[in-house]
């Protein structure tokens, strides 16, 4: 699979930074009640998305095809049961009102905003240099970063092994039962082998890196060593920025005349 | 005797949770699928976001095992792009707390299907806690949020209980988790 890009501003902002920055965003979103601030969050969140990941856009059209989902399960719920006054619809169990709408809207664009966060978090940081730098900059202690990291590099022999596994059953003529059990059996004869192996593969390199010296010697020396750039400065007063101008145009210009979605 | 996780432990707990970390993330597009049938059936299935706790402390059963396995898993999952974003990270961490502080009650010396399914339970609570903030549960219409809490205790007993229980009990028969585990008692009474 292709997954050249471009590297971008994005890319060279500080992981742990980064990683830090988008804890606290997401607990400051989580304080937005006001639908009007949250859509002009997403679009500035919306703006790093499209142009600033450096990924080709065909790519990032079909990554972003689970969003709409994420749109559908996180509002649906509370648009279609949520409580409020102004009834819209009543048909059975469904009870739609104005205030259960757009509490469910904004429930909806919240998910999307978290969505496209993480997403750009994920296509602009290698995962070695986030757990080099958590261990540089925010003292992770180094037998957890290198643990994830041996981990993250044994993805690949698993995939790999659950296609030996395919192979093996069809060979030896493995009958697919139907039903619930059926499909326990199935989840049974992939889950076991793949986990067991697993298990014994990282035991082993345990053993190694310990035969090896591996240590946890407070000073050590790092293959890759990450600091701060001007490009942290820029990420952060892009976010103050985005902040302040979506507070400034949901309180002058509001999509819409509710100010605050909880059931009060 | 060095106090806490060995290197083996934490690689081991690491290499499971990421492999949920995979189906963590994987979980997410069939989660919305299920969501369209309405009603709350998805809540079903919720349960296997809280299984890595559960399974990686089965199979180690040390004490901290639980709370690092989920965190693993949420952080997999975030890195591997996973829709939820940033708010697997908080979820991950509650629920994988919520399943630590279980075992603990149990001074981490039950490994049964009852502990399993009431770690899965805490794990569930500790969501559903969070959910109030982030999915402003607490104004569904009351019966629809008893539906919702209902069937995710529920998912949680049957995903993250049973069926990590049974998972386990079937690695135990590869022999696999031999390697991982500490000396129990009955070792040091079969060496007497």
């Amino acid at each position: 699979m292709d997954f050249s890009h471009q590297e971008t501003w994005l890319h060279h902002i500080n992981p742990s930074l980064k990683l830090l920055i988008l804890v606290v965003l997401f607990i400051q979103i989580l304080m937005i009640h006001n639908i009007n601030f949250l859509l002009n969050e997403l679009i500035g969140m919306l703006i790093l998305y499209l142009f600033f990941t450096g990924h080709p856009s065909k790519r990032l059209v079909l990554i972003s095809l689970p969003f709409l989902l994420i749109f559908l399960t996180s509002s649906t719920s509370m648009i279609f049961f949520g409580k409020g006054e102004t009834t819209w619809l009543h048909w059975g169990l469904v009870h739609i009102t104005e205030e259960s709408f757009t509490r469910g809207l904004h429930l909806g664009f919240r998910g999307i905003v978290f969505a496209v966060l993480g997403v750009v978090f994920a296509l602009t940081t290698r995962p070695v240099f986030l757990f080099y730098s958590l261990m540089q900059q925010l003292k992770l202690k180094p037998k957890f970063a290198y643990s994830f990291m041996a981990a993250v590099r044994l993805l690949p022999l698993m995939a790999e092994e659950m296609q030996t596994l395919n192979h093996a059953l069809k060979v030896r003529g493995v009958q697919r039962k139907k039903g619930i059990t059926g499909f326990y059996h199935k989840l049974k004869s992939y889950s076991i082998p793949l986990l067991s192996q697993s298990i014994r593969r990282a035991h082993r390199i345990a053993v190694a890196m310990e035969a090896k010296r591996f240590s946890e010697a407070k000073s050590r020396t790092y293959y890759y060593r990450l600091g701060f750039s001007k490009y942290d400065g820029l990420f952060l007063i892009y976010l103050l920025g985005v902040t302040m101008l979506a507070y400034y145009m949901a309180v002058h210009f509001p999509y819409f005349s509710t100010t605050d979605v909880r059931y009060l | 005797m060095e106090k806490g996780l060995k290197l083996t432990d934490i690689l081991v707990t690491i290499v499971i949770s990421l492999i949920f970390g995979v189906i963590y993330k994987l979980w997410g597009p069939l989660y919305g699928v299920v969501a369209t049938l309405g009603l709350h059936i998805e809540q079903l299935i919720y349960g296997m976001w809280f299984i890595a706790a559960v399974v990686a402390y089965l199979i180690i059963r040390k004490p901290g095992v639980a709370l690092l396995a989920e965190v693993a898993a949420a952080q997999g999952e975030f890195i591997f792009g996973g829709e939820w974003g940033v708010a697997t990270l908080i979820f991950g961490l509650g629920q994988g707390l919520a399943a630590e502080l279980l075992f603990a009650a149990f001074r981490y010396k039950r490994f049964d299907m009852l502990a399993a399914s009431l770690a899965g339970v805490a794990s569930a609570i500790a969501s559903i806690g969070i959910d109030f903030y982030y999915g402003y549960i607490g104004d569904l219409a009351l019966w629809n949020l008893l539906i919702l809490i209902g069937t995710r205790l529920l998912g949680a007993v049957l995903i993250s209980g049973v069926f990590a229980y049974l998972l386990v009990q079937a690695l135990e028969k590869t022999g696999v988790t031999n390697l991982v585990r500490p000396a129990s008692e009955e070792d040091y009474r079969a060496l007497g």
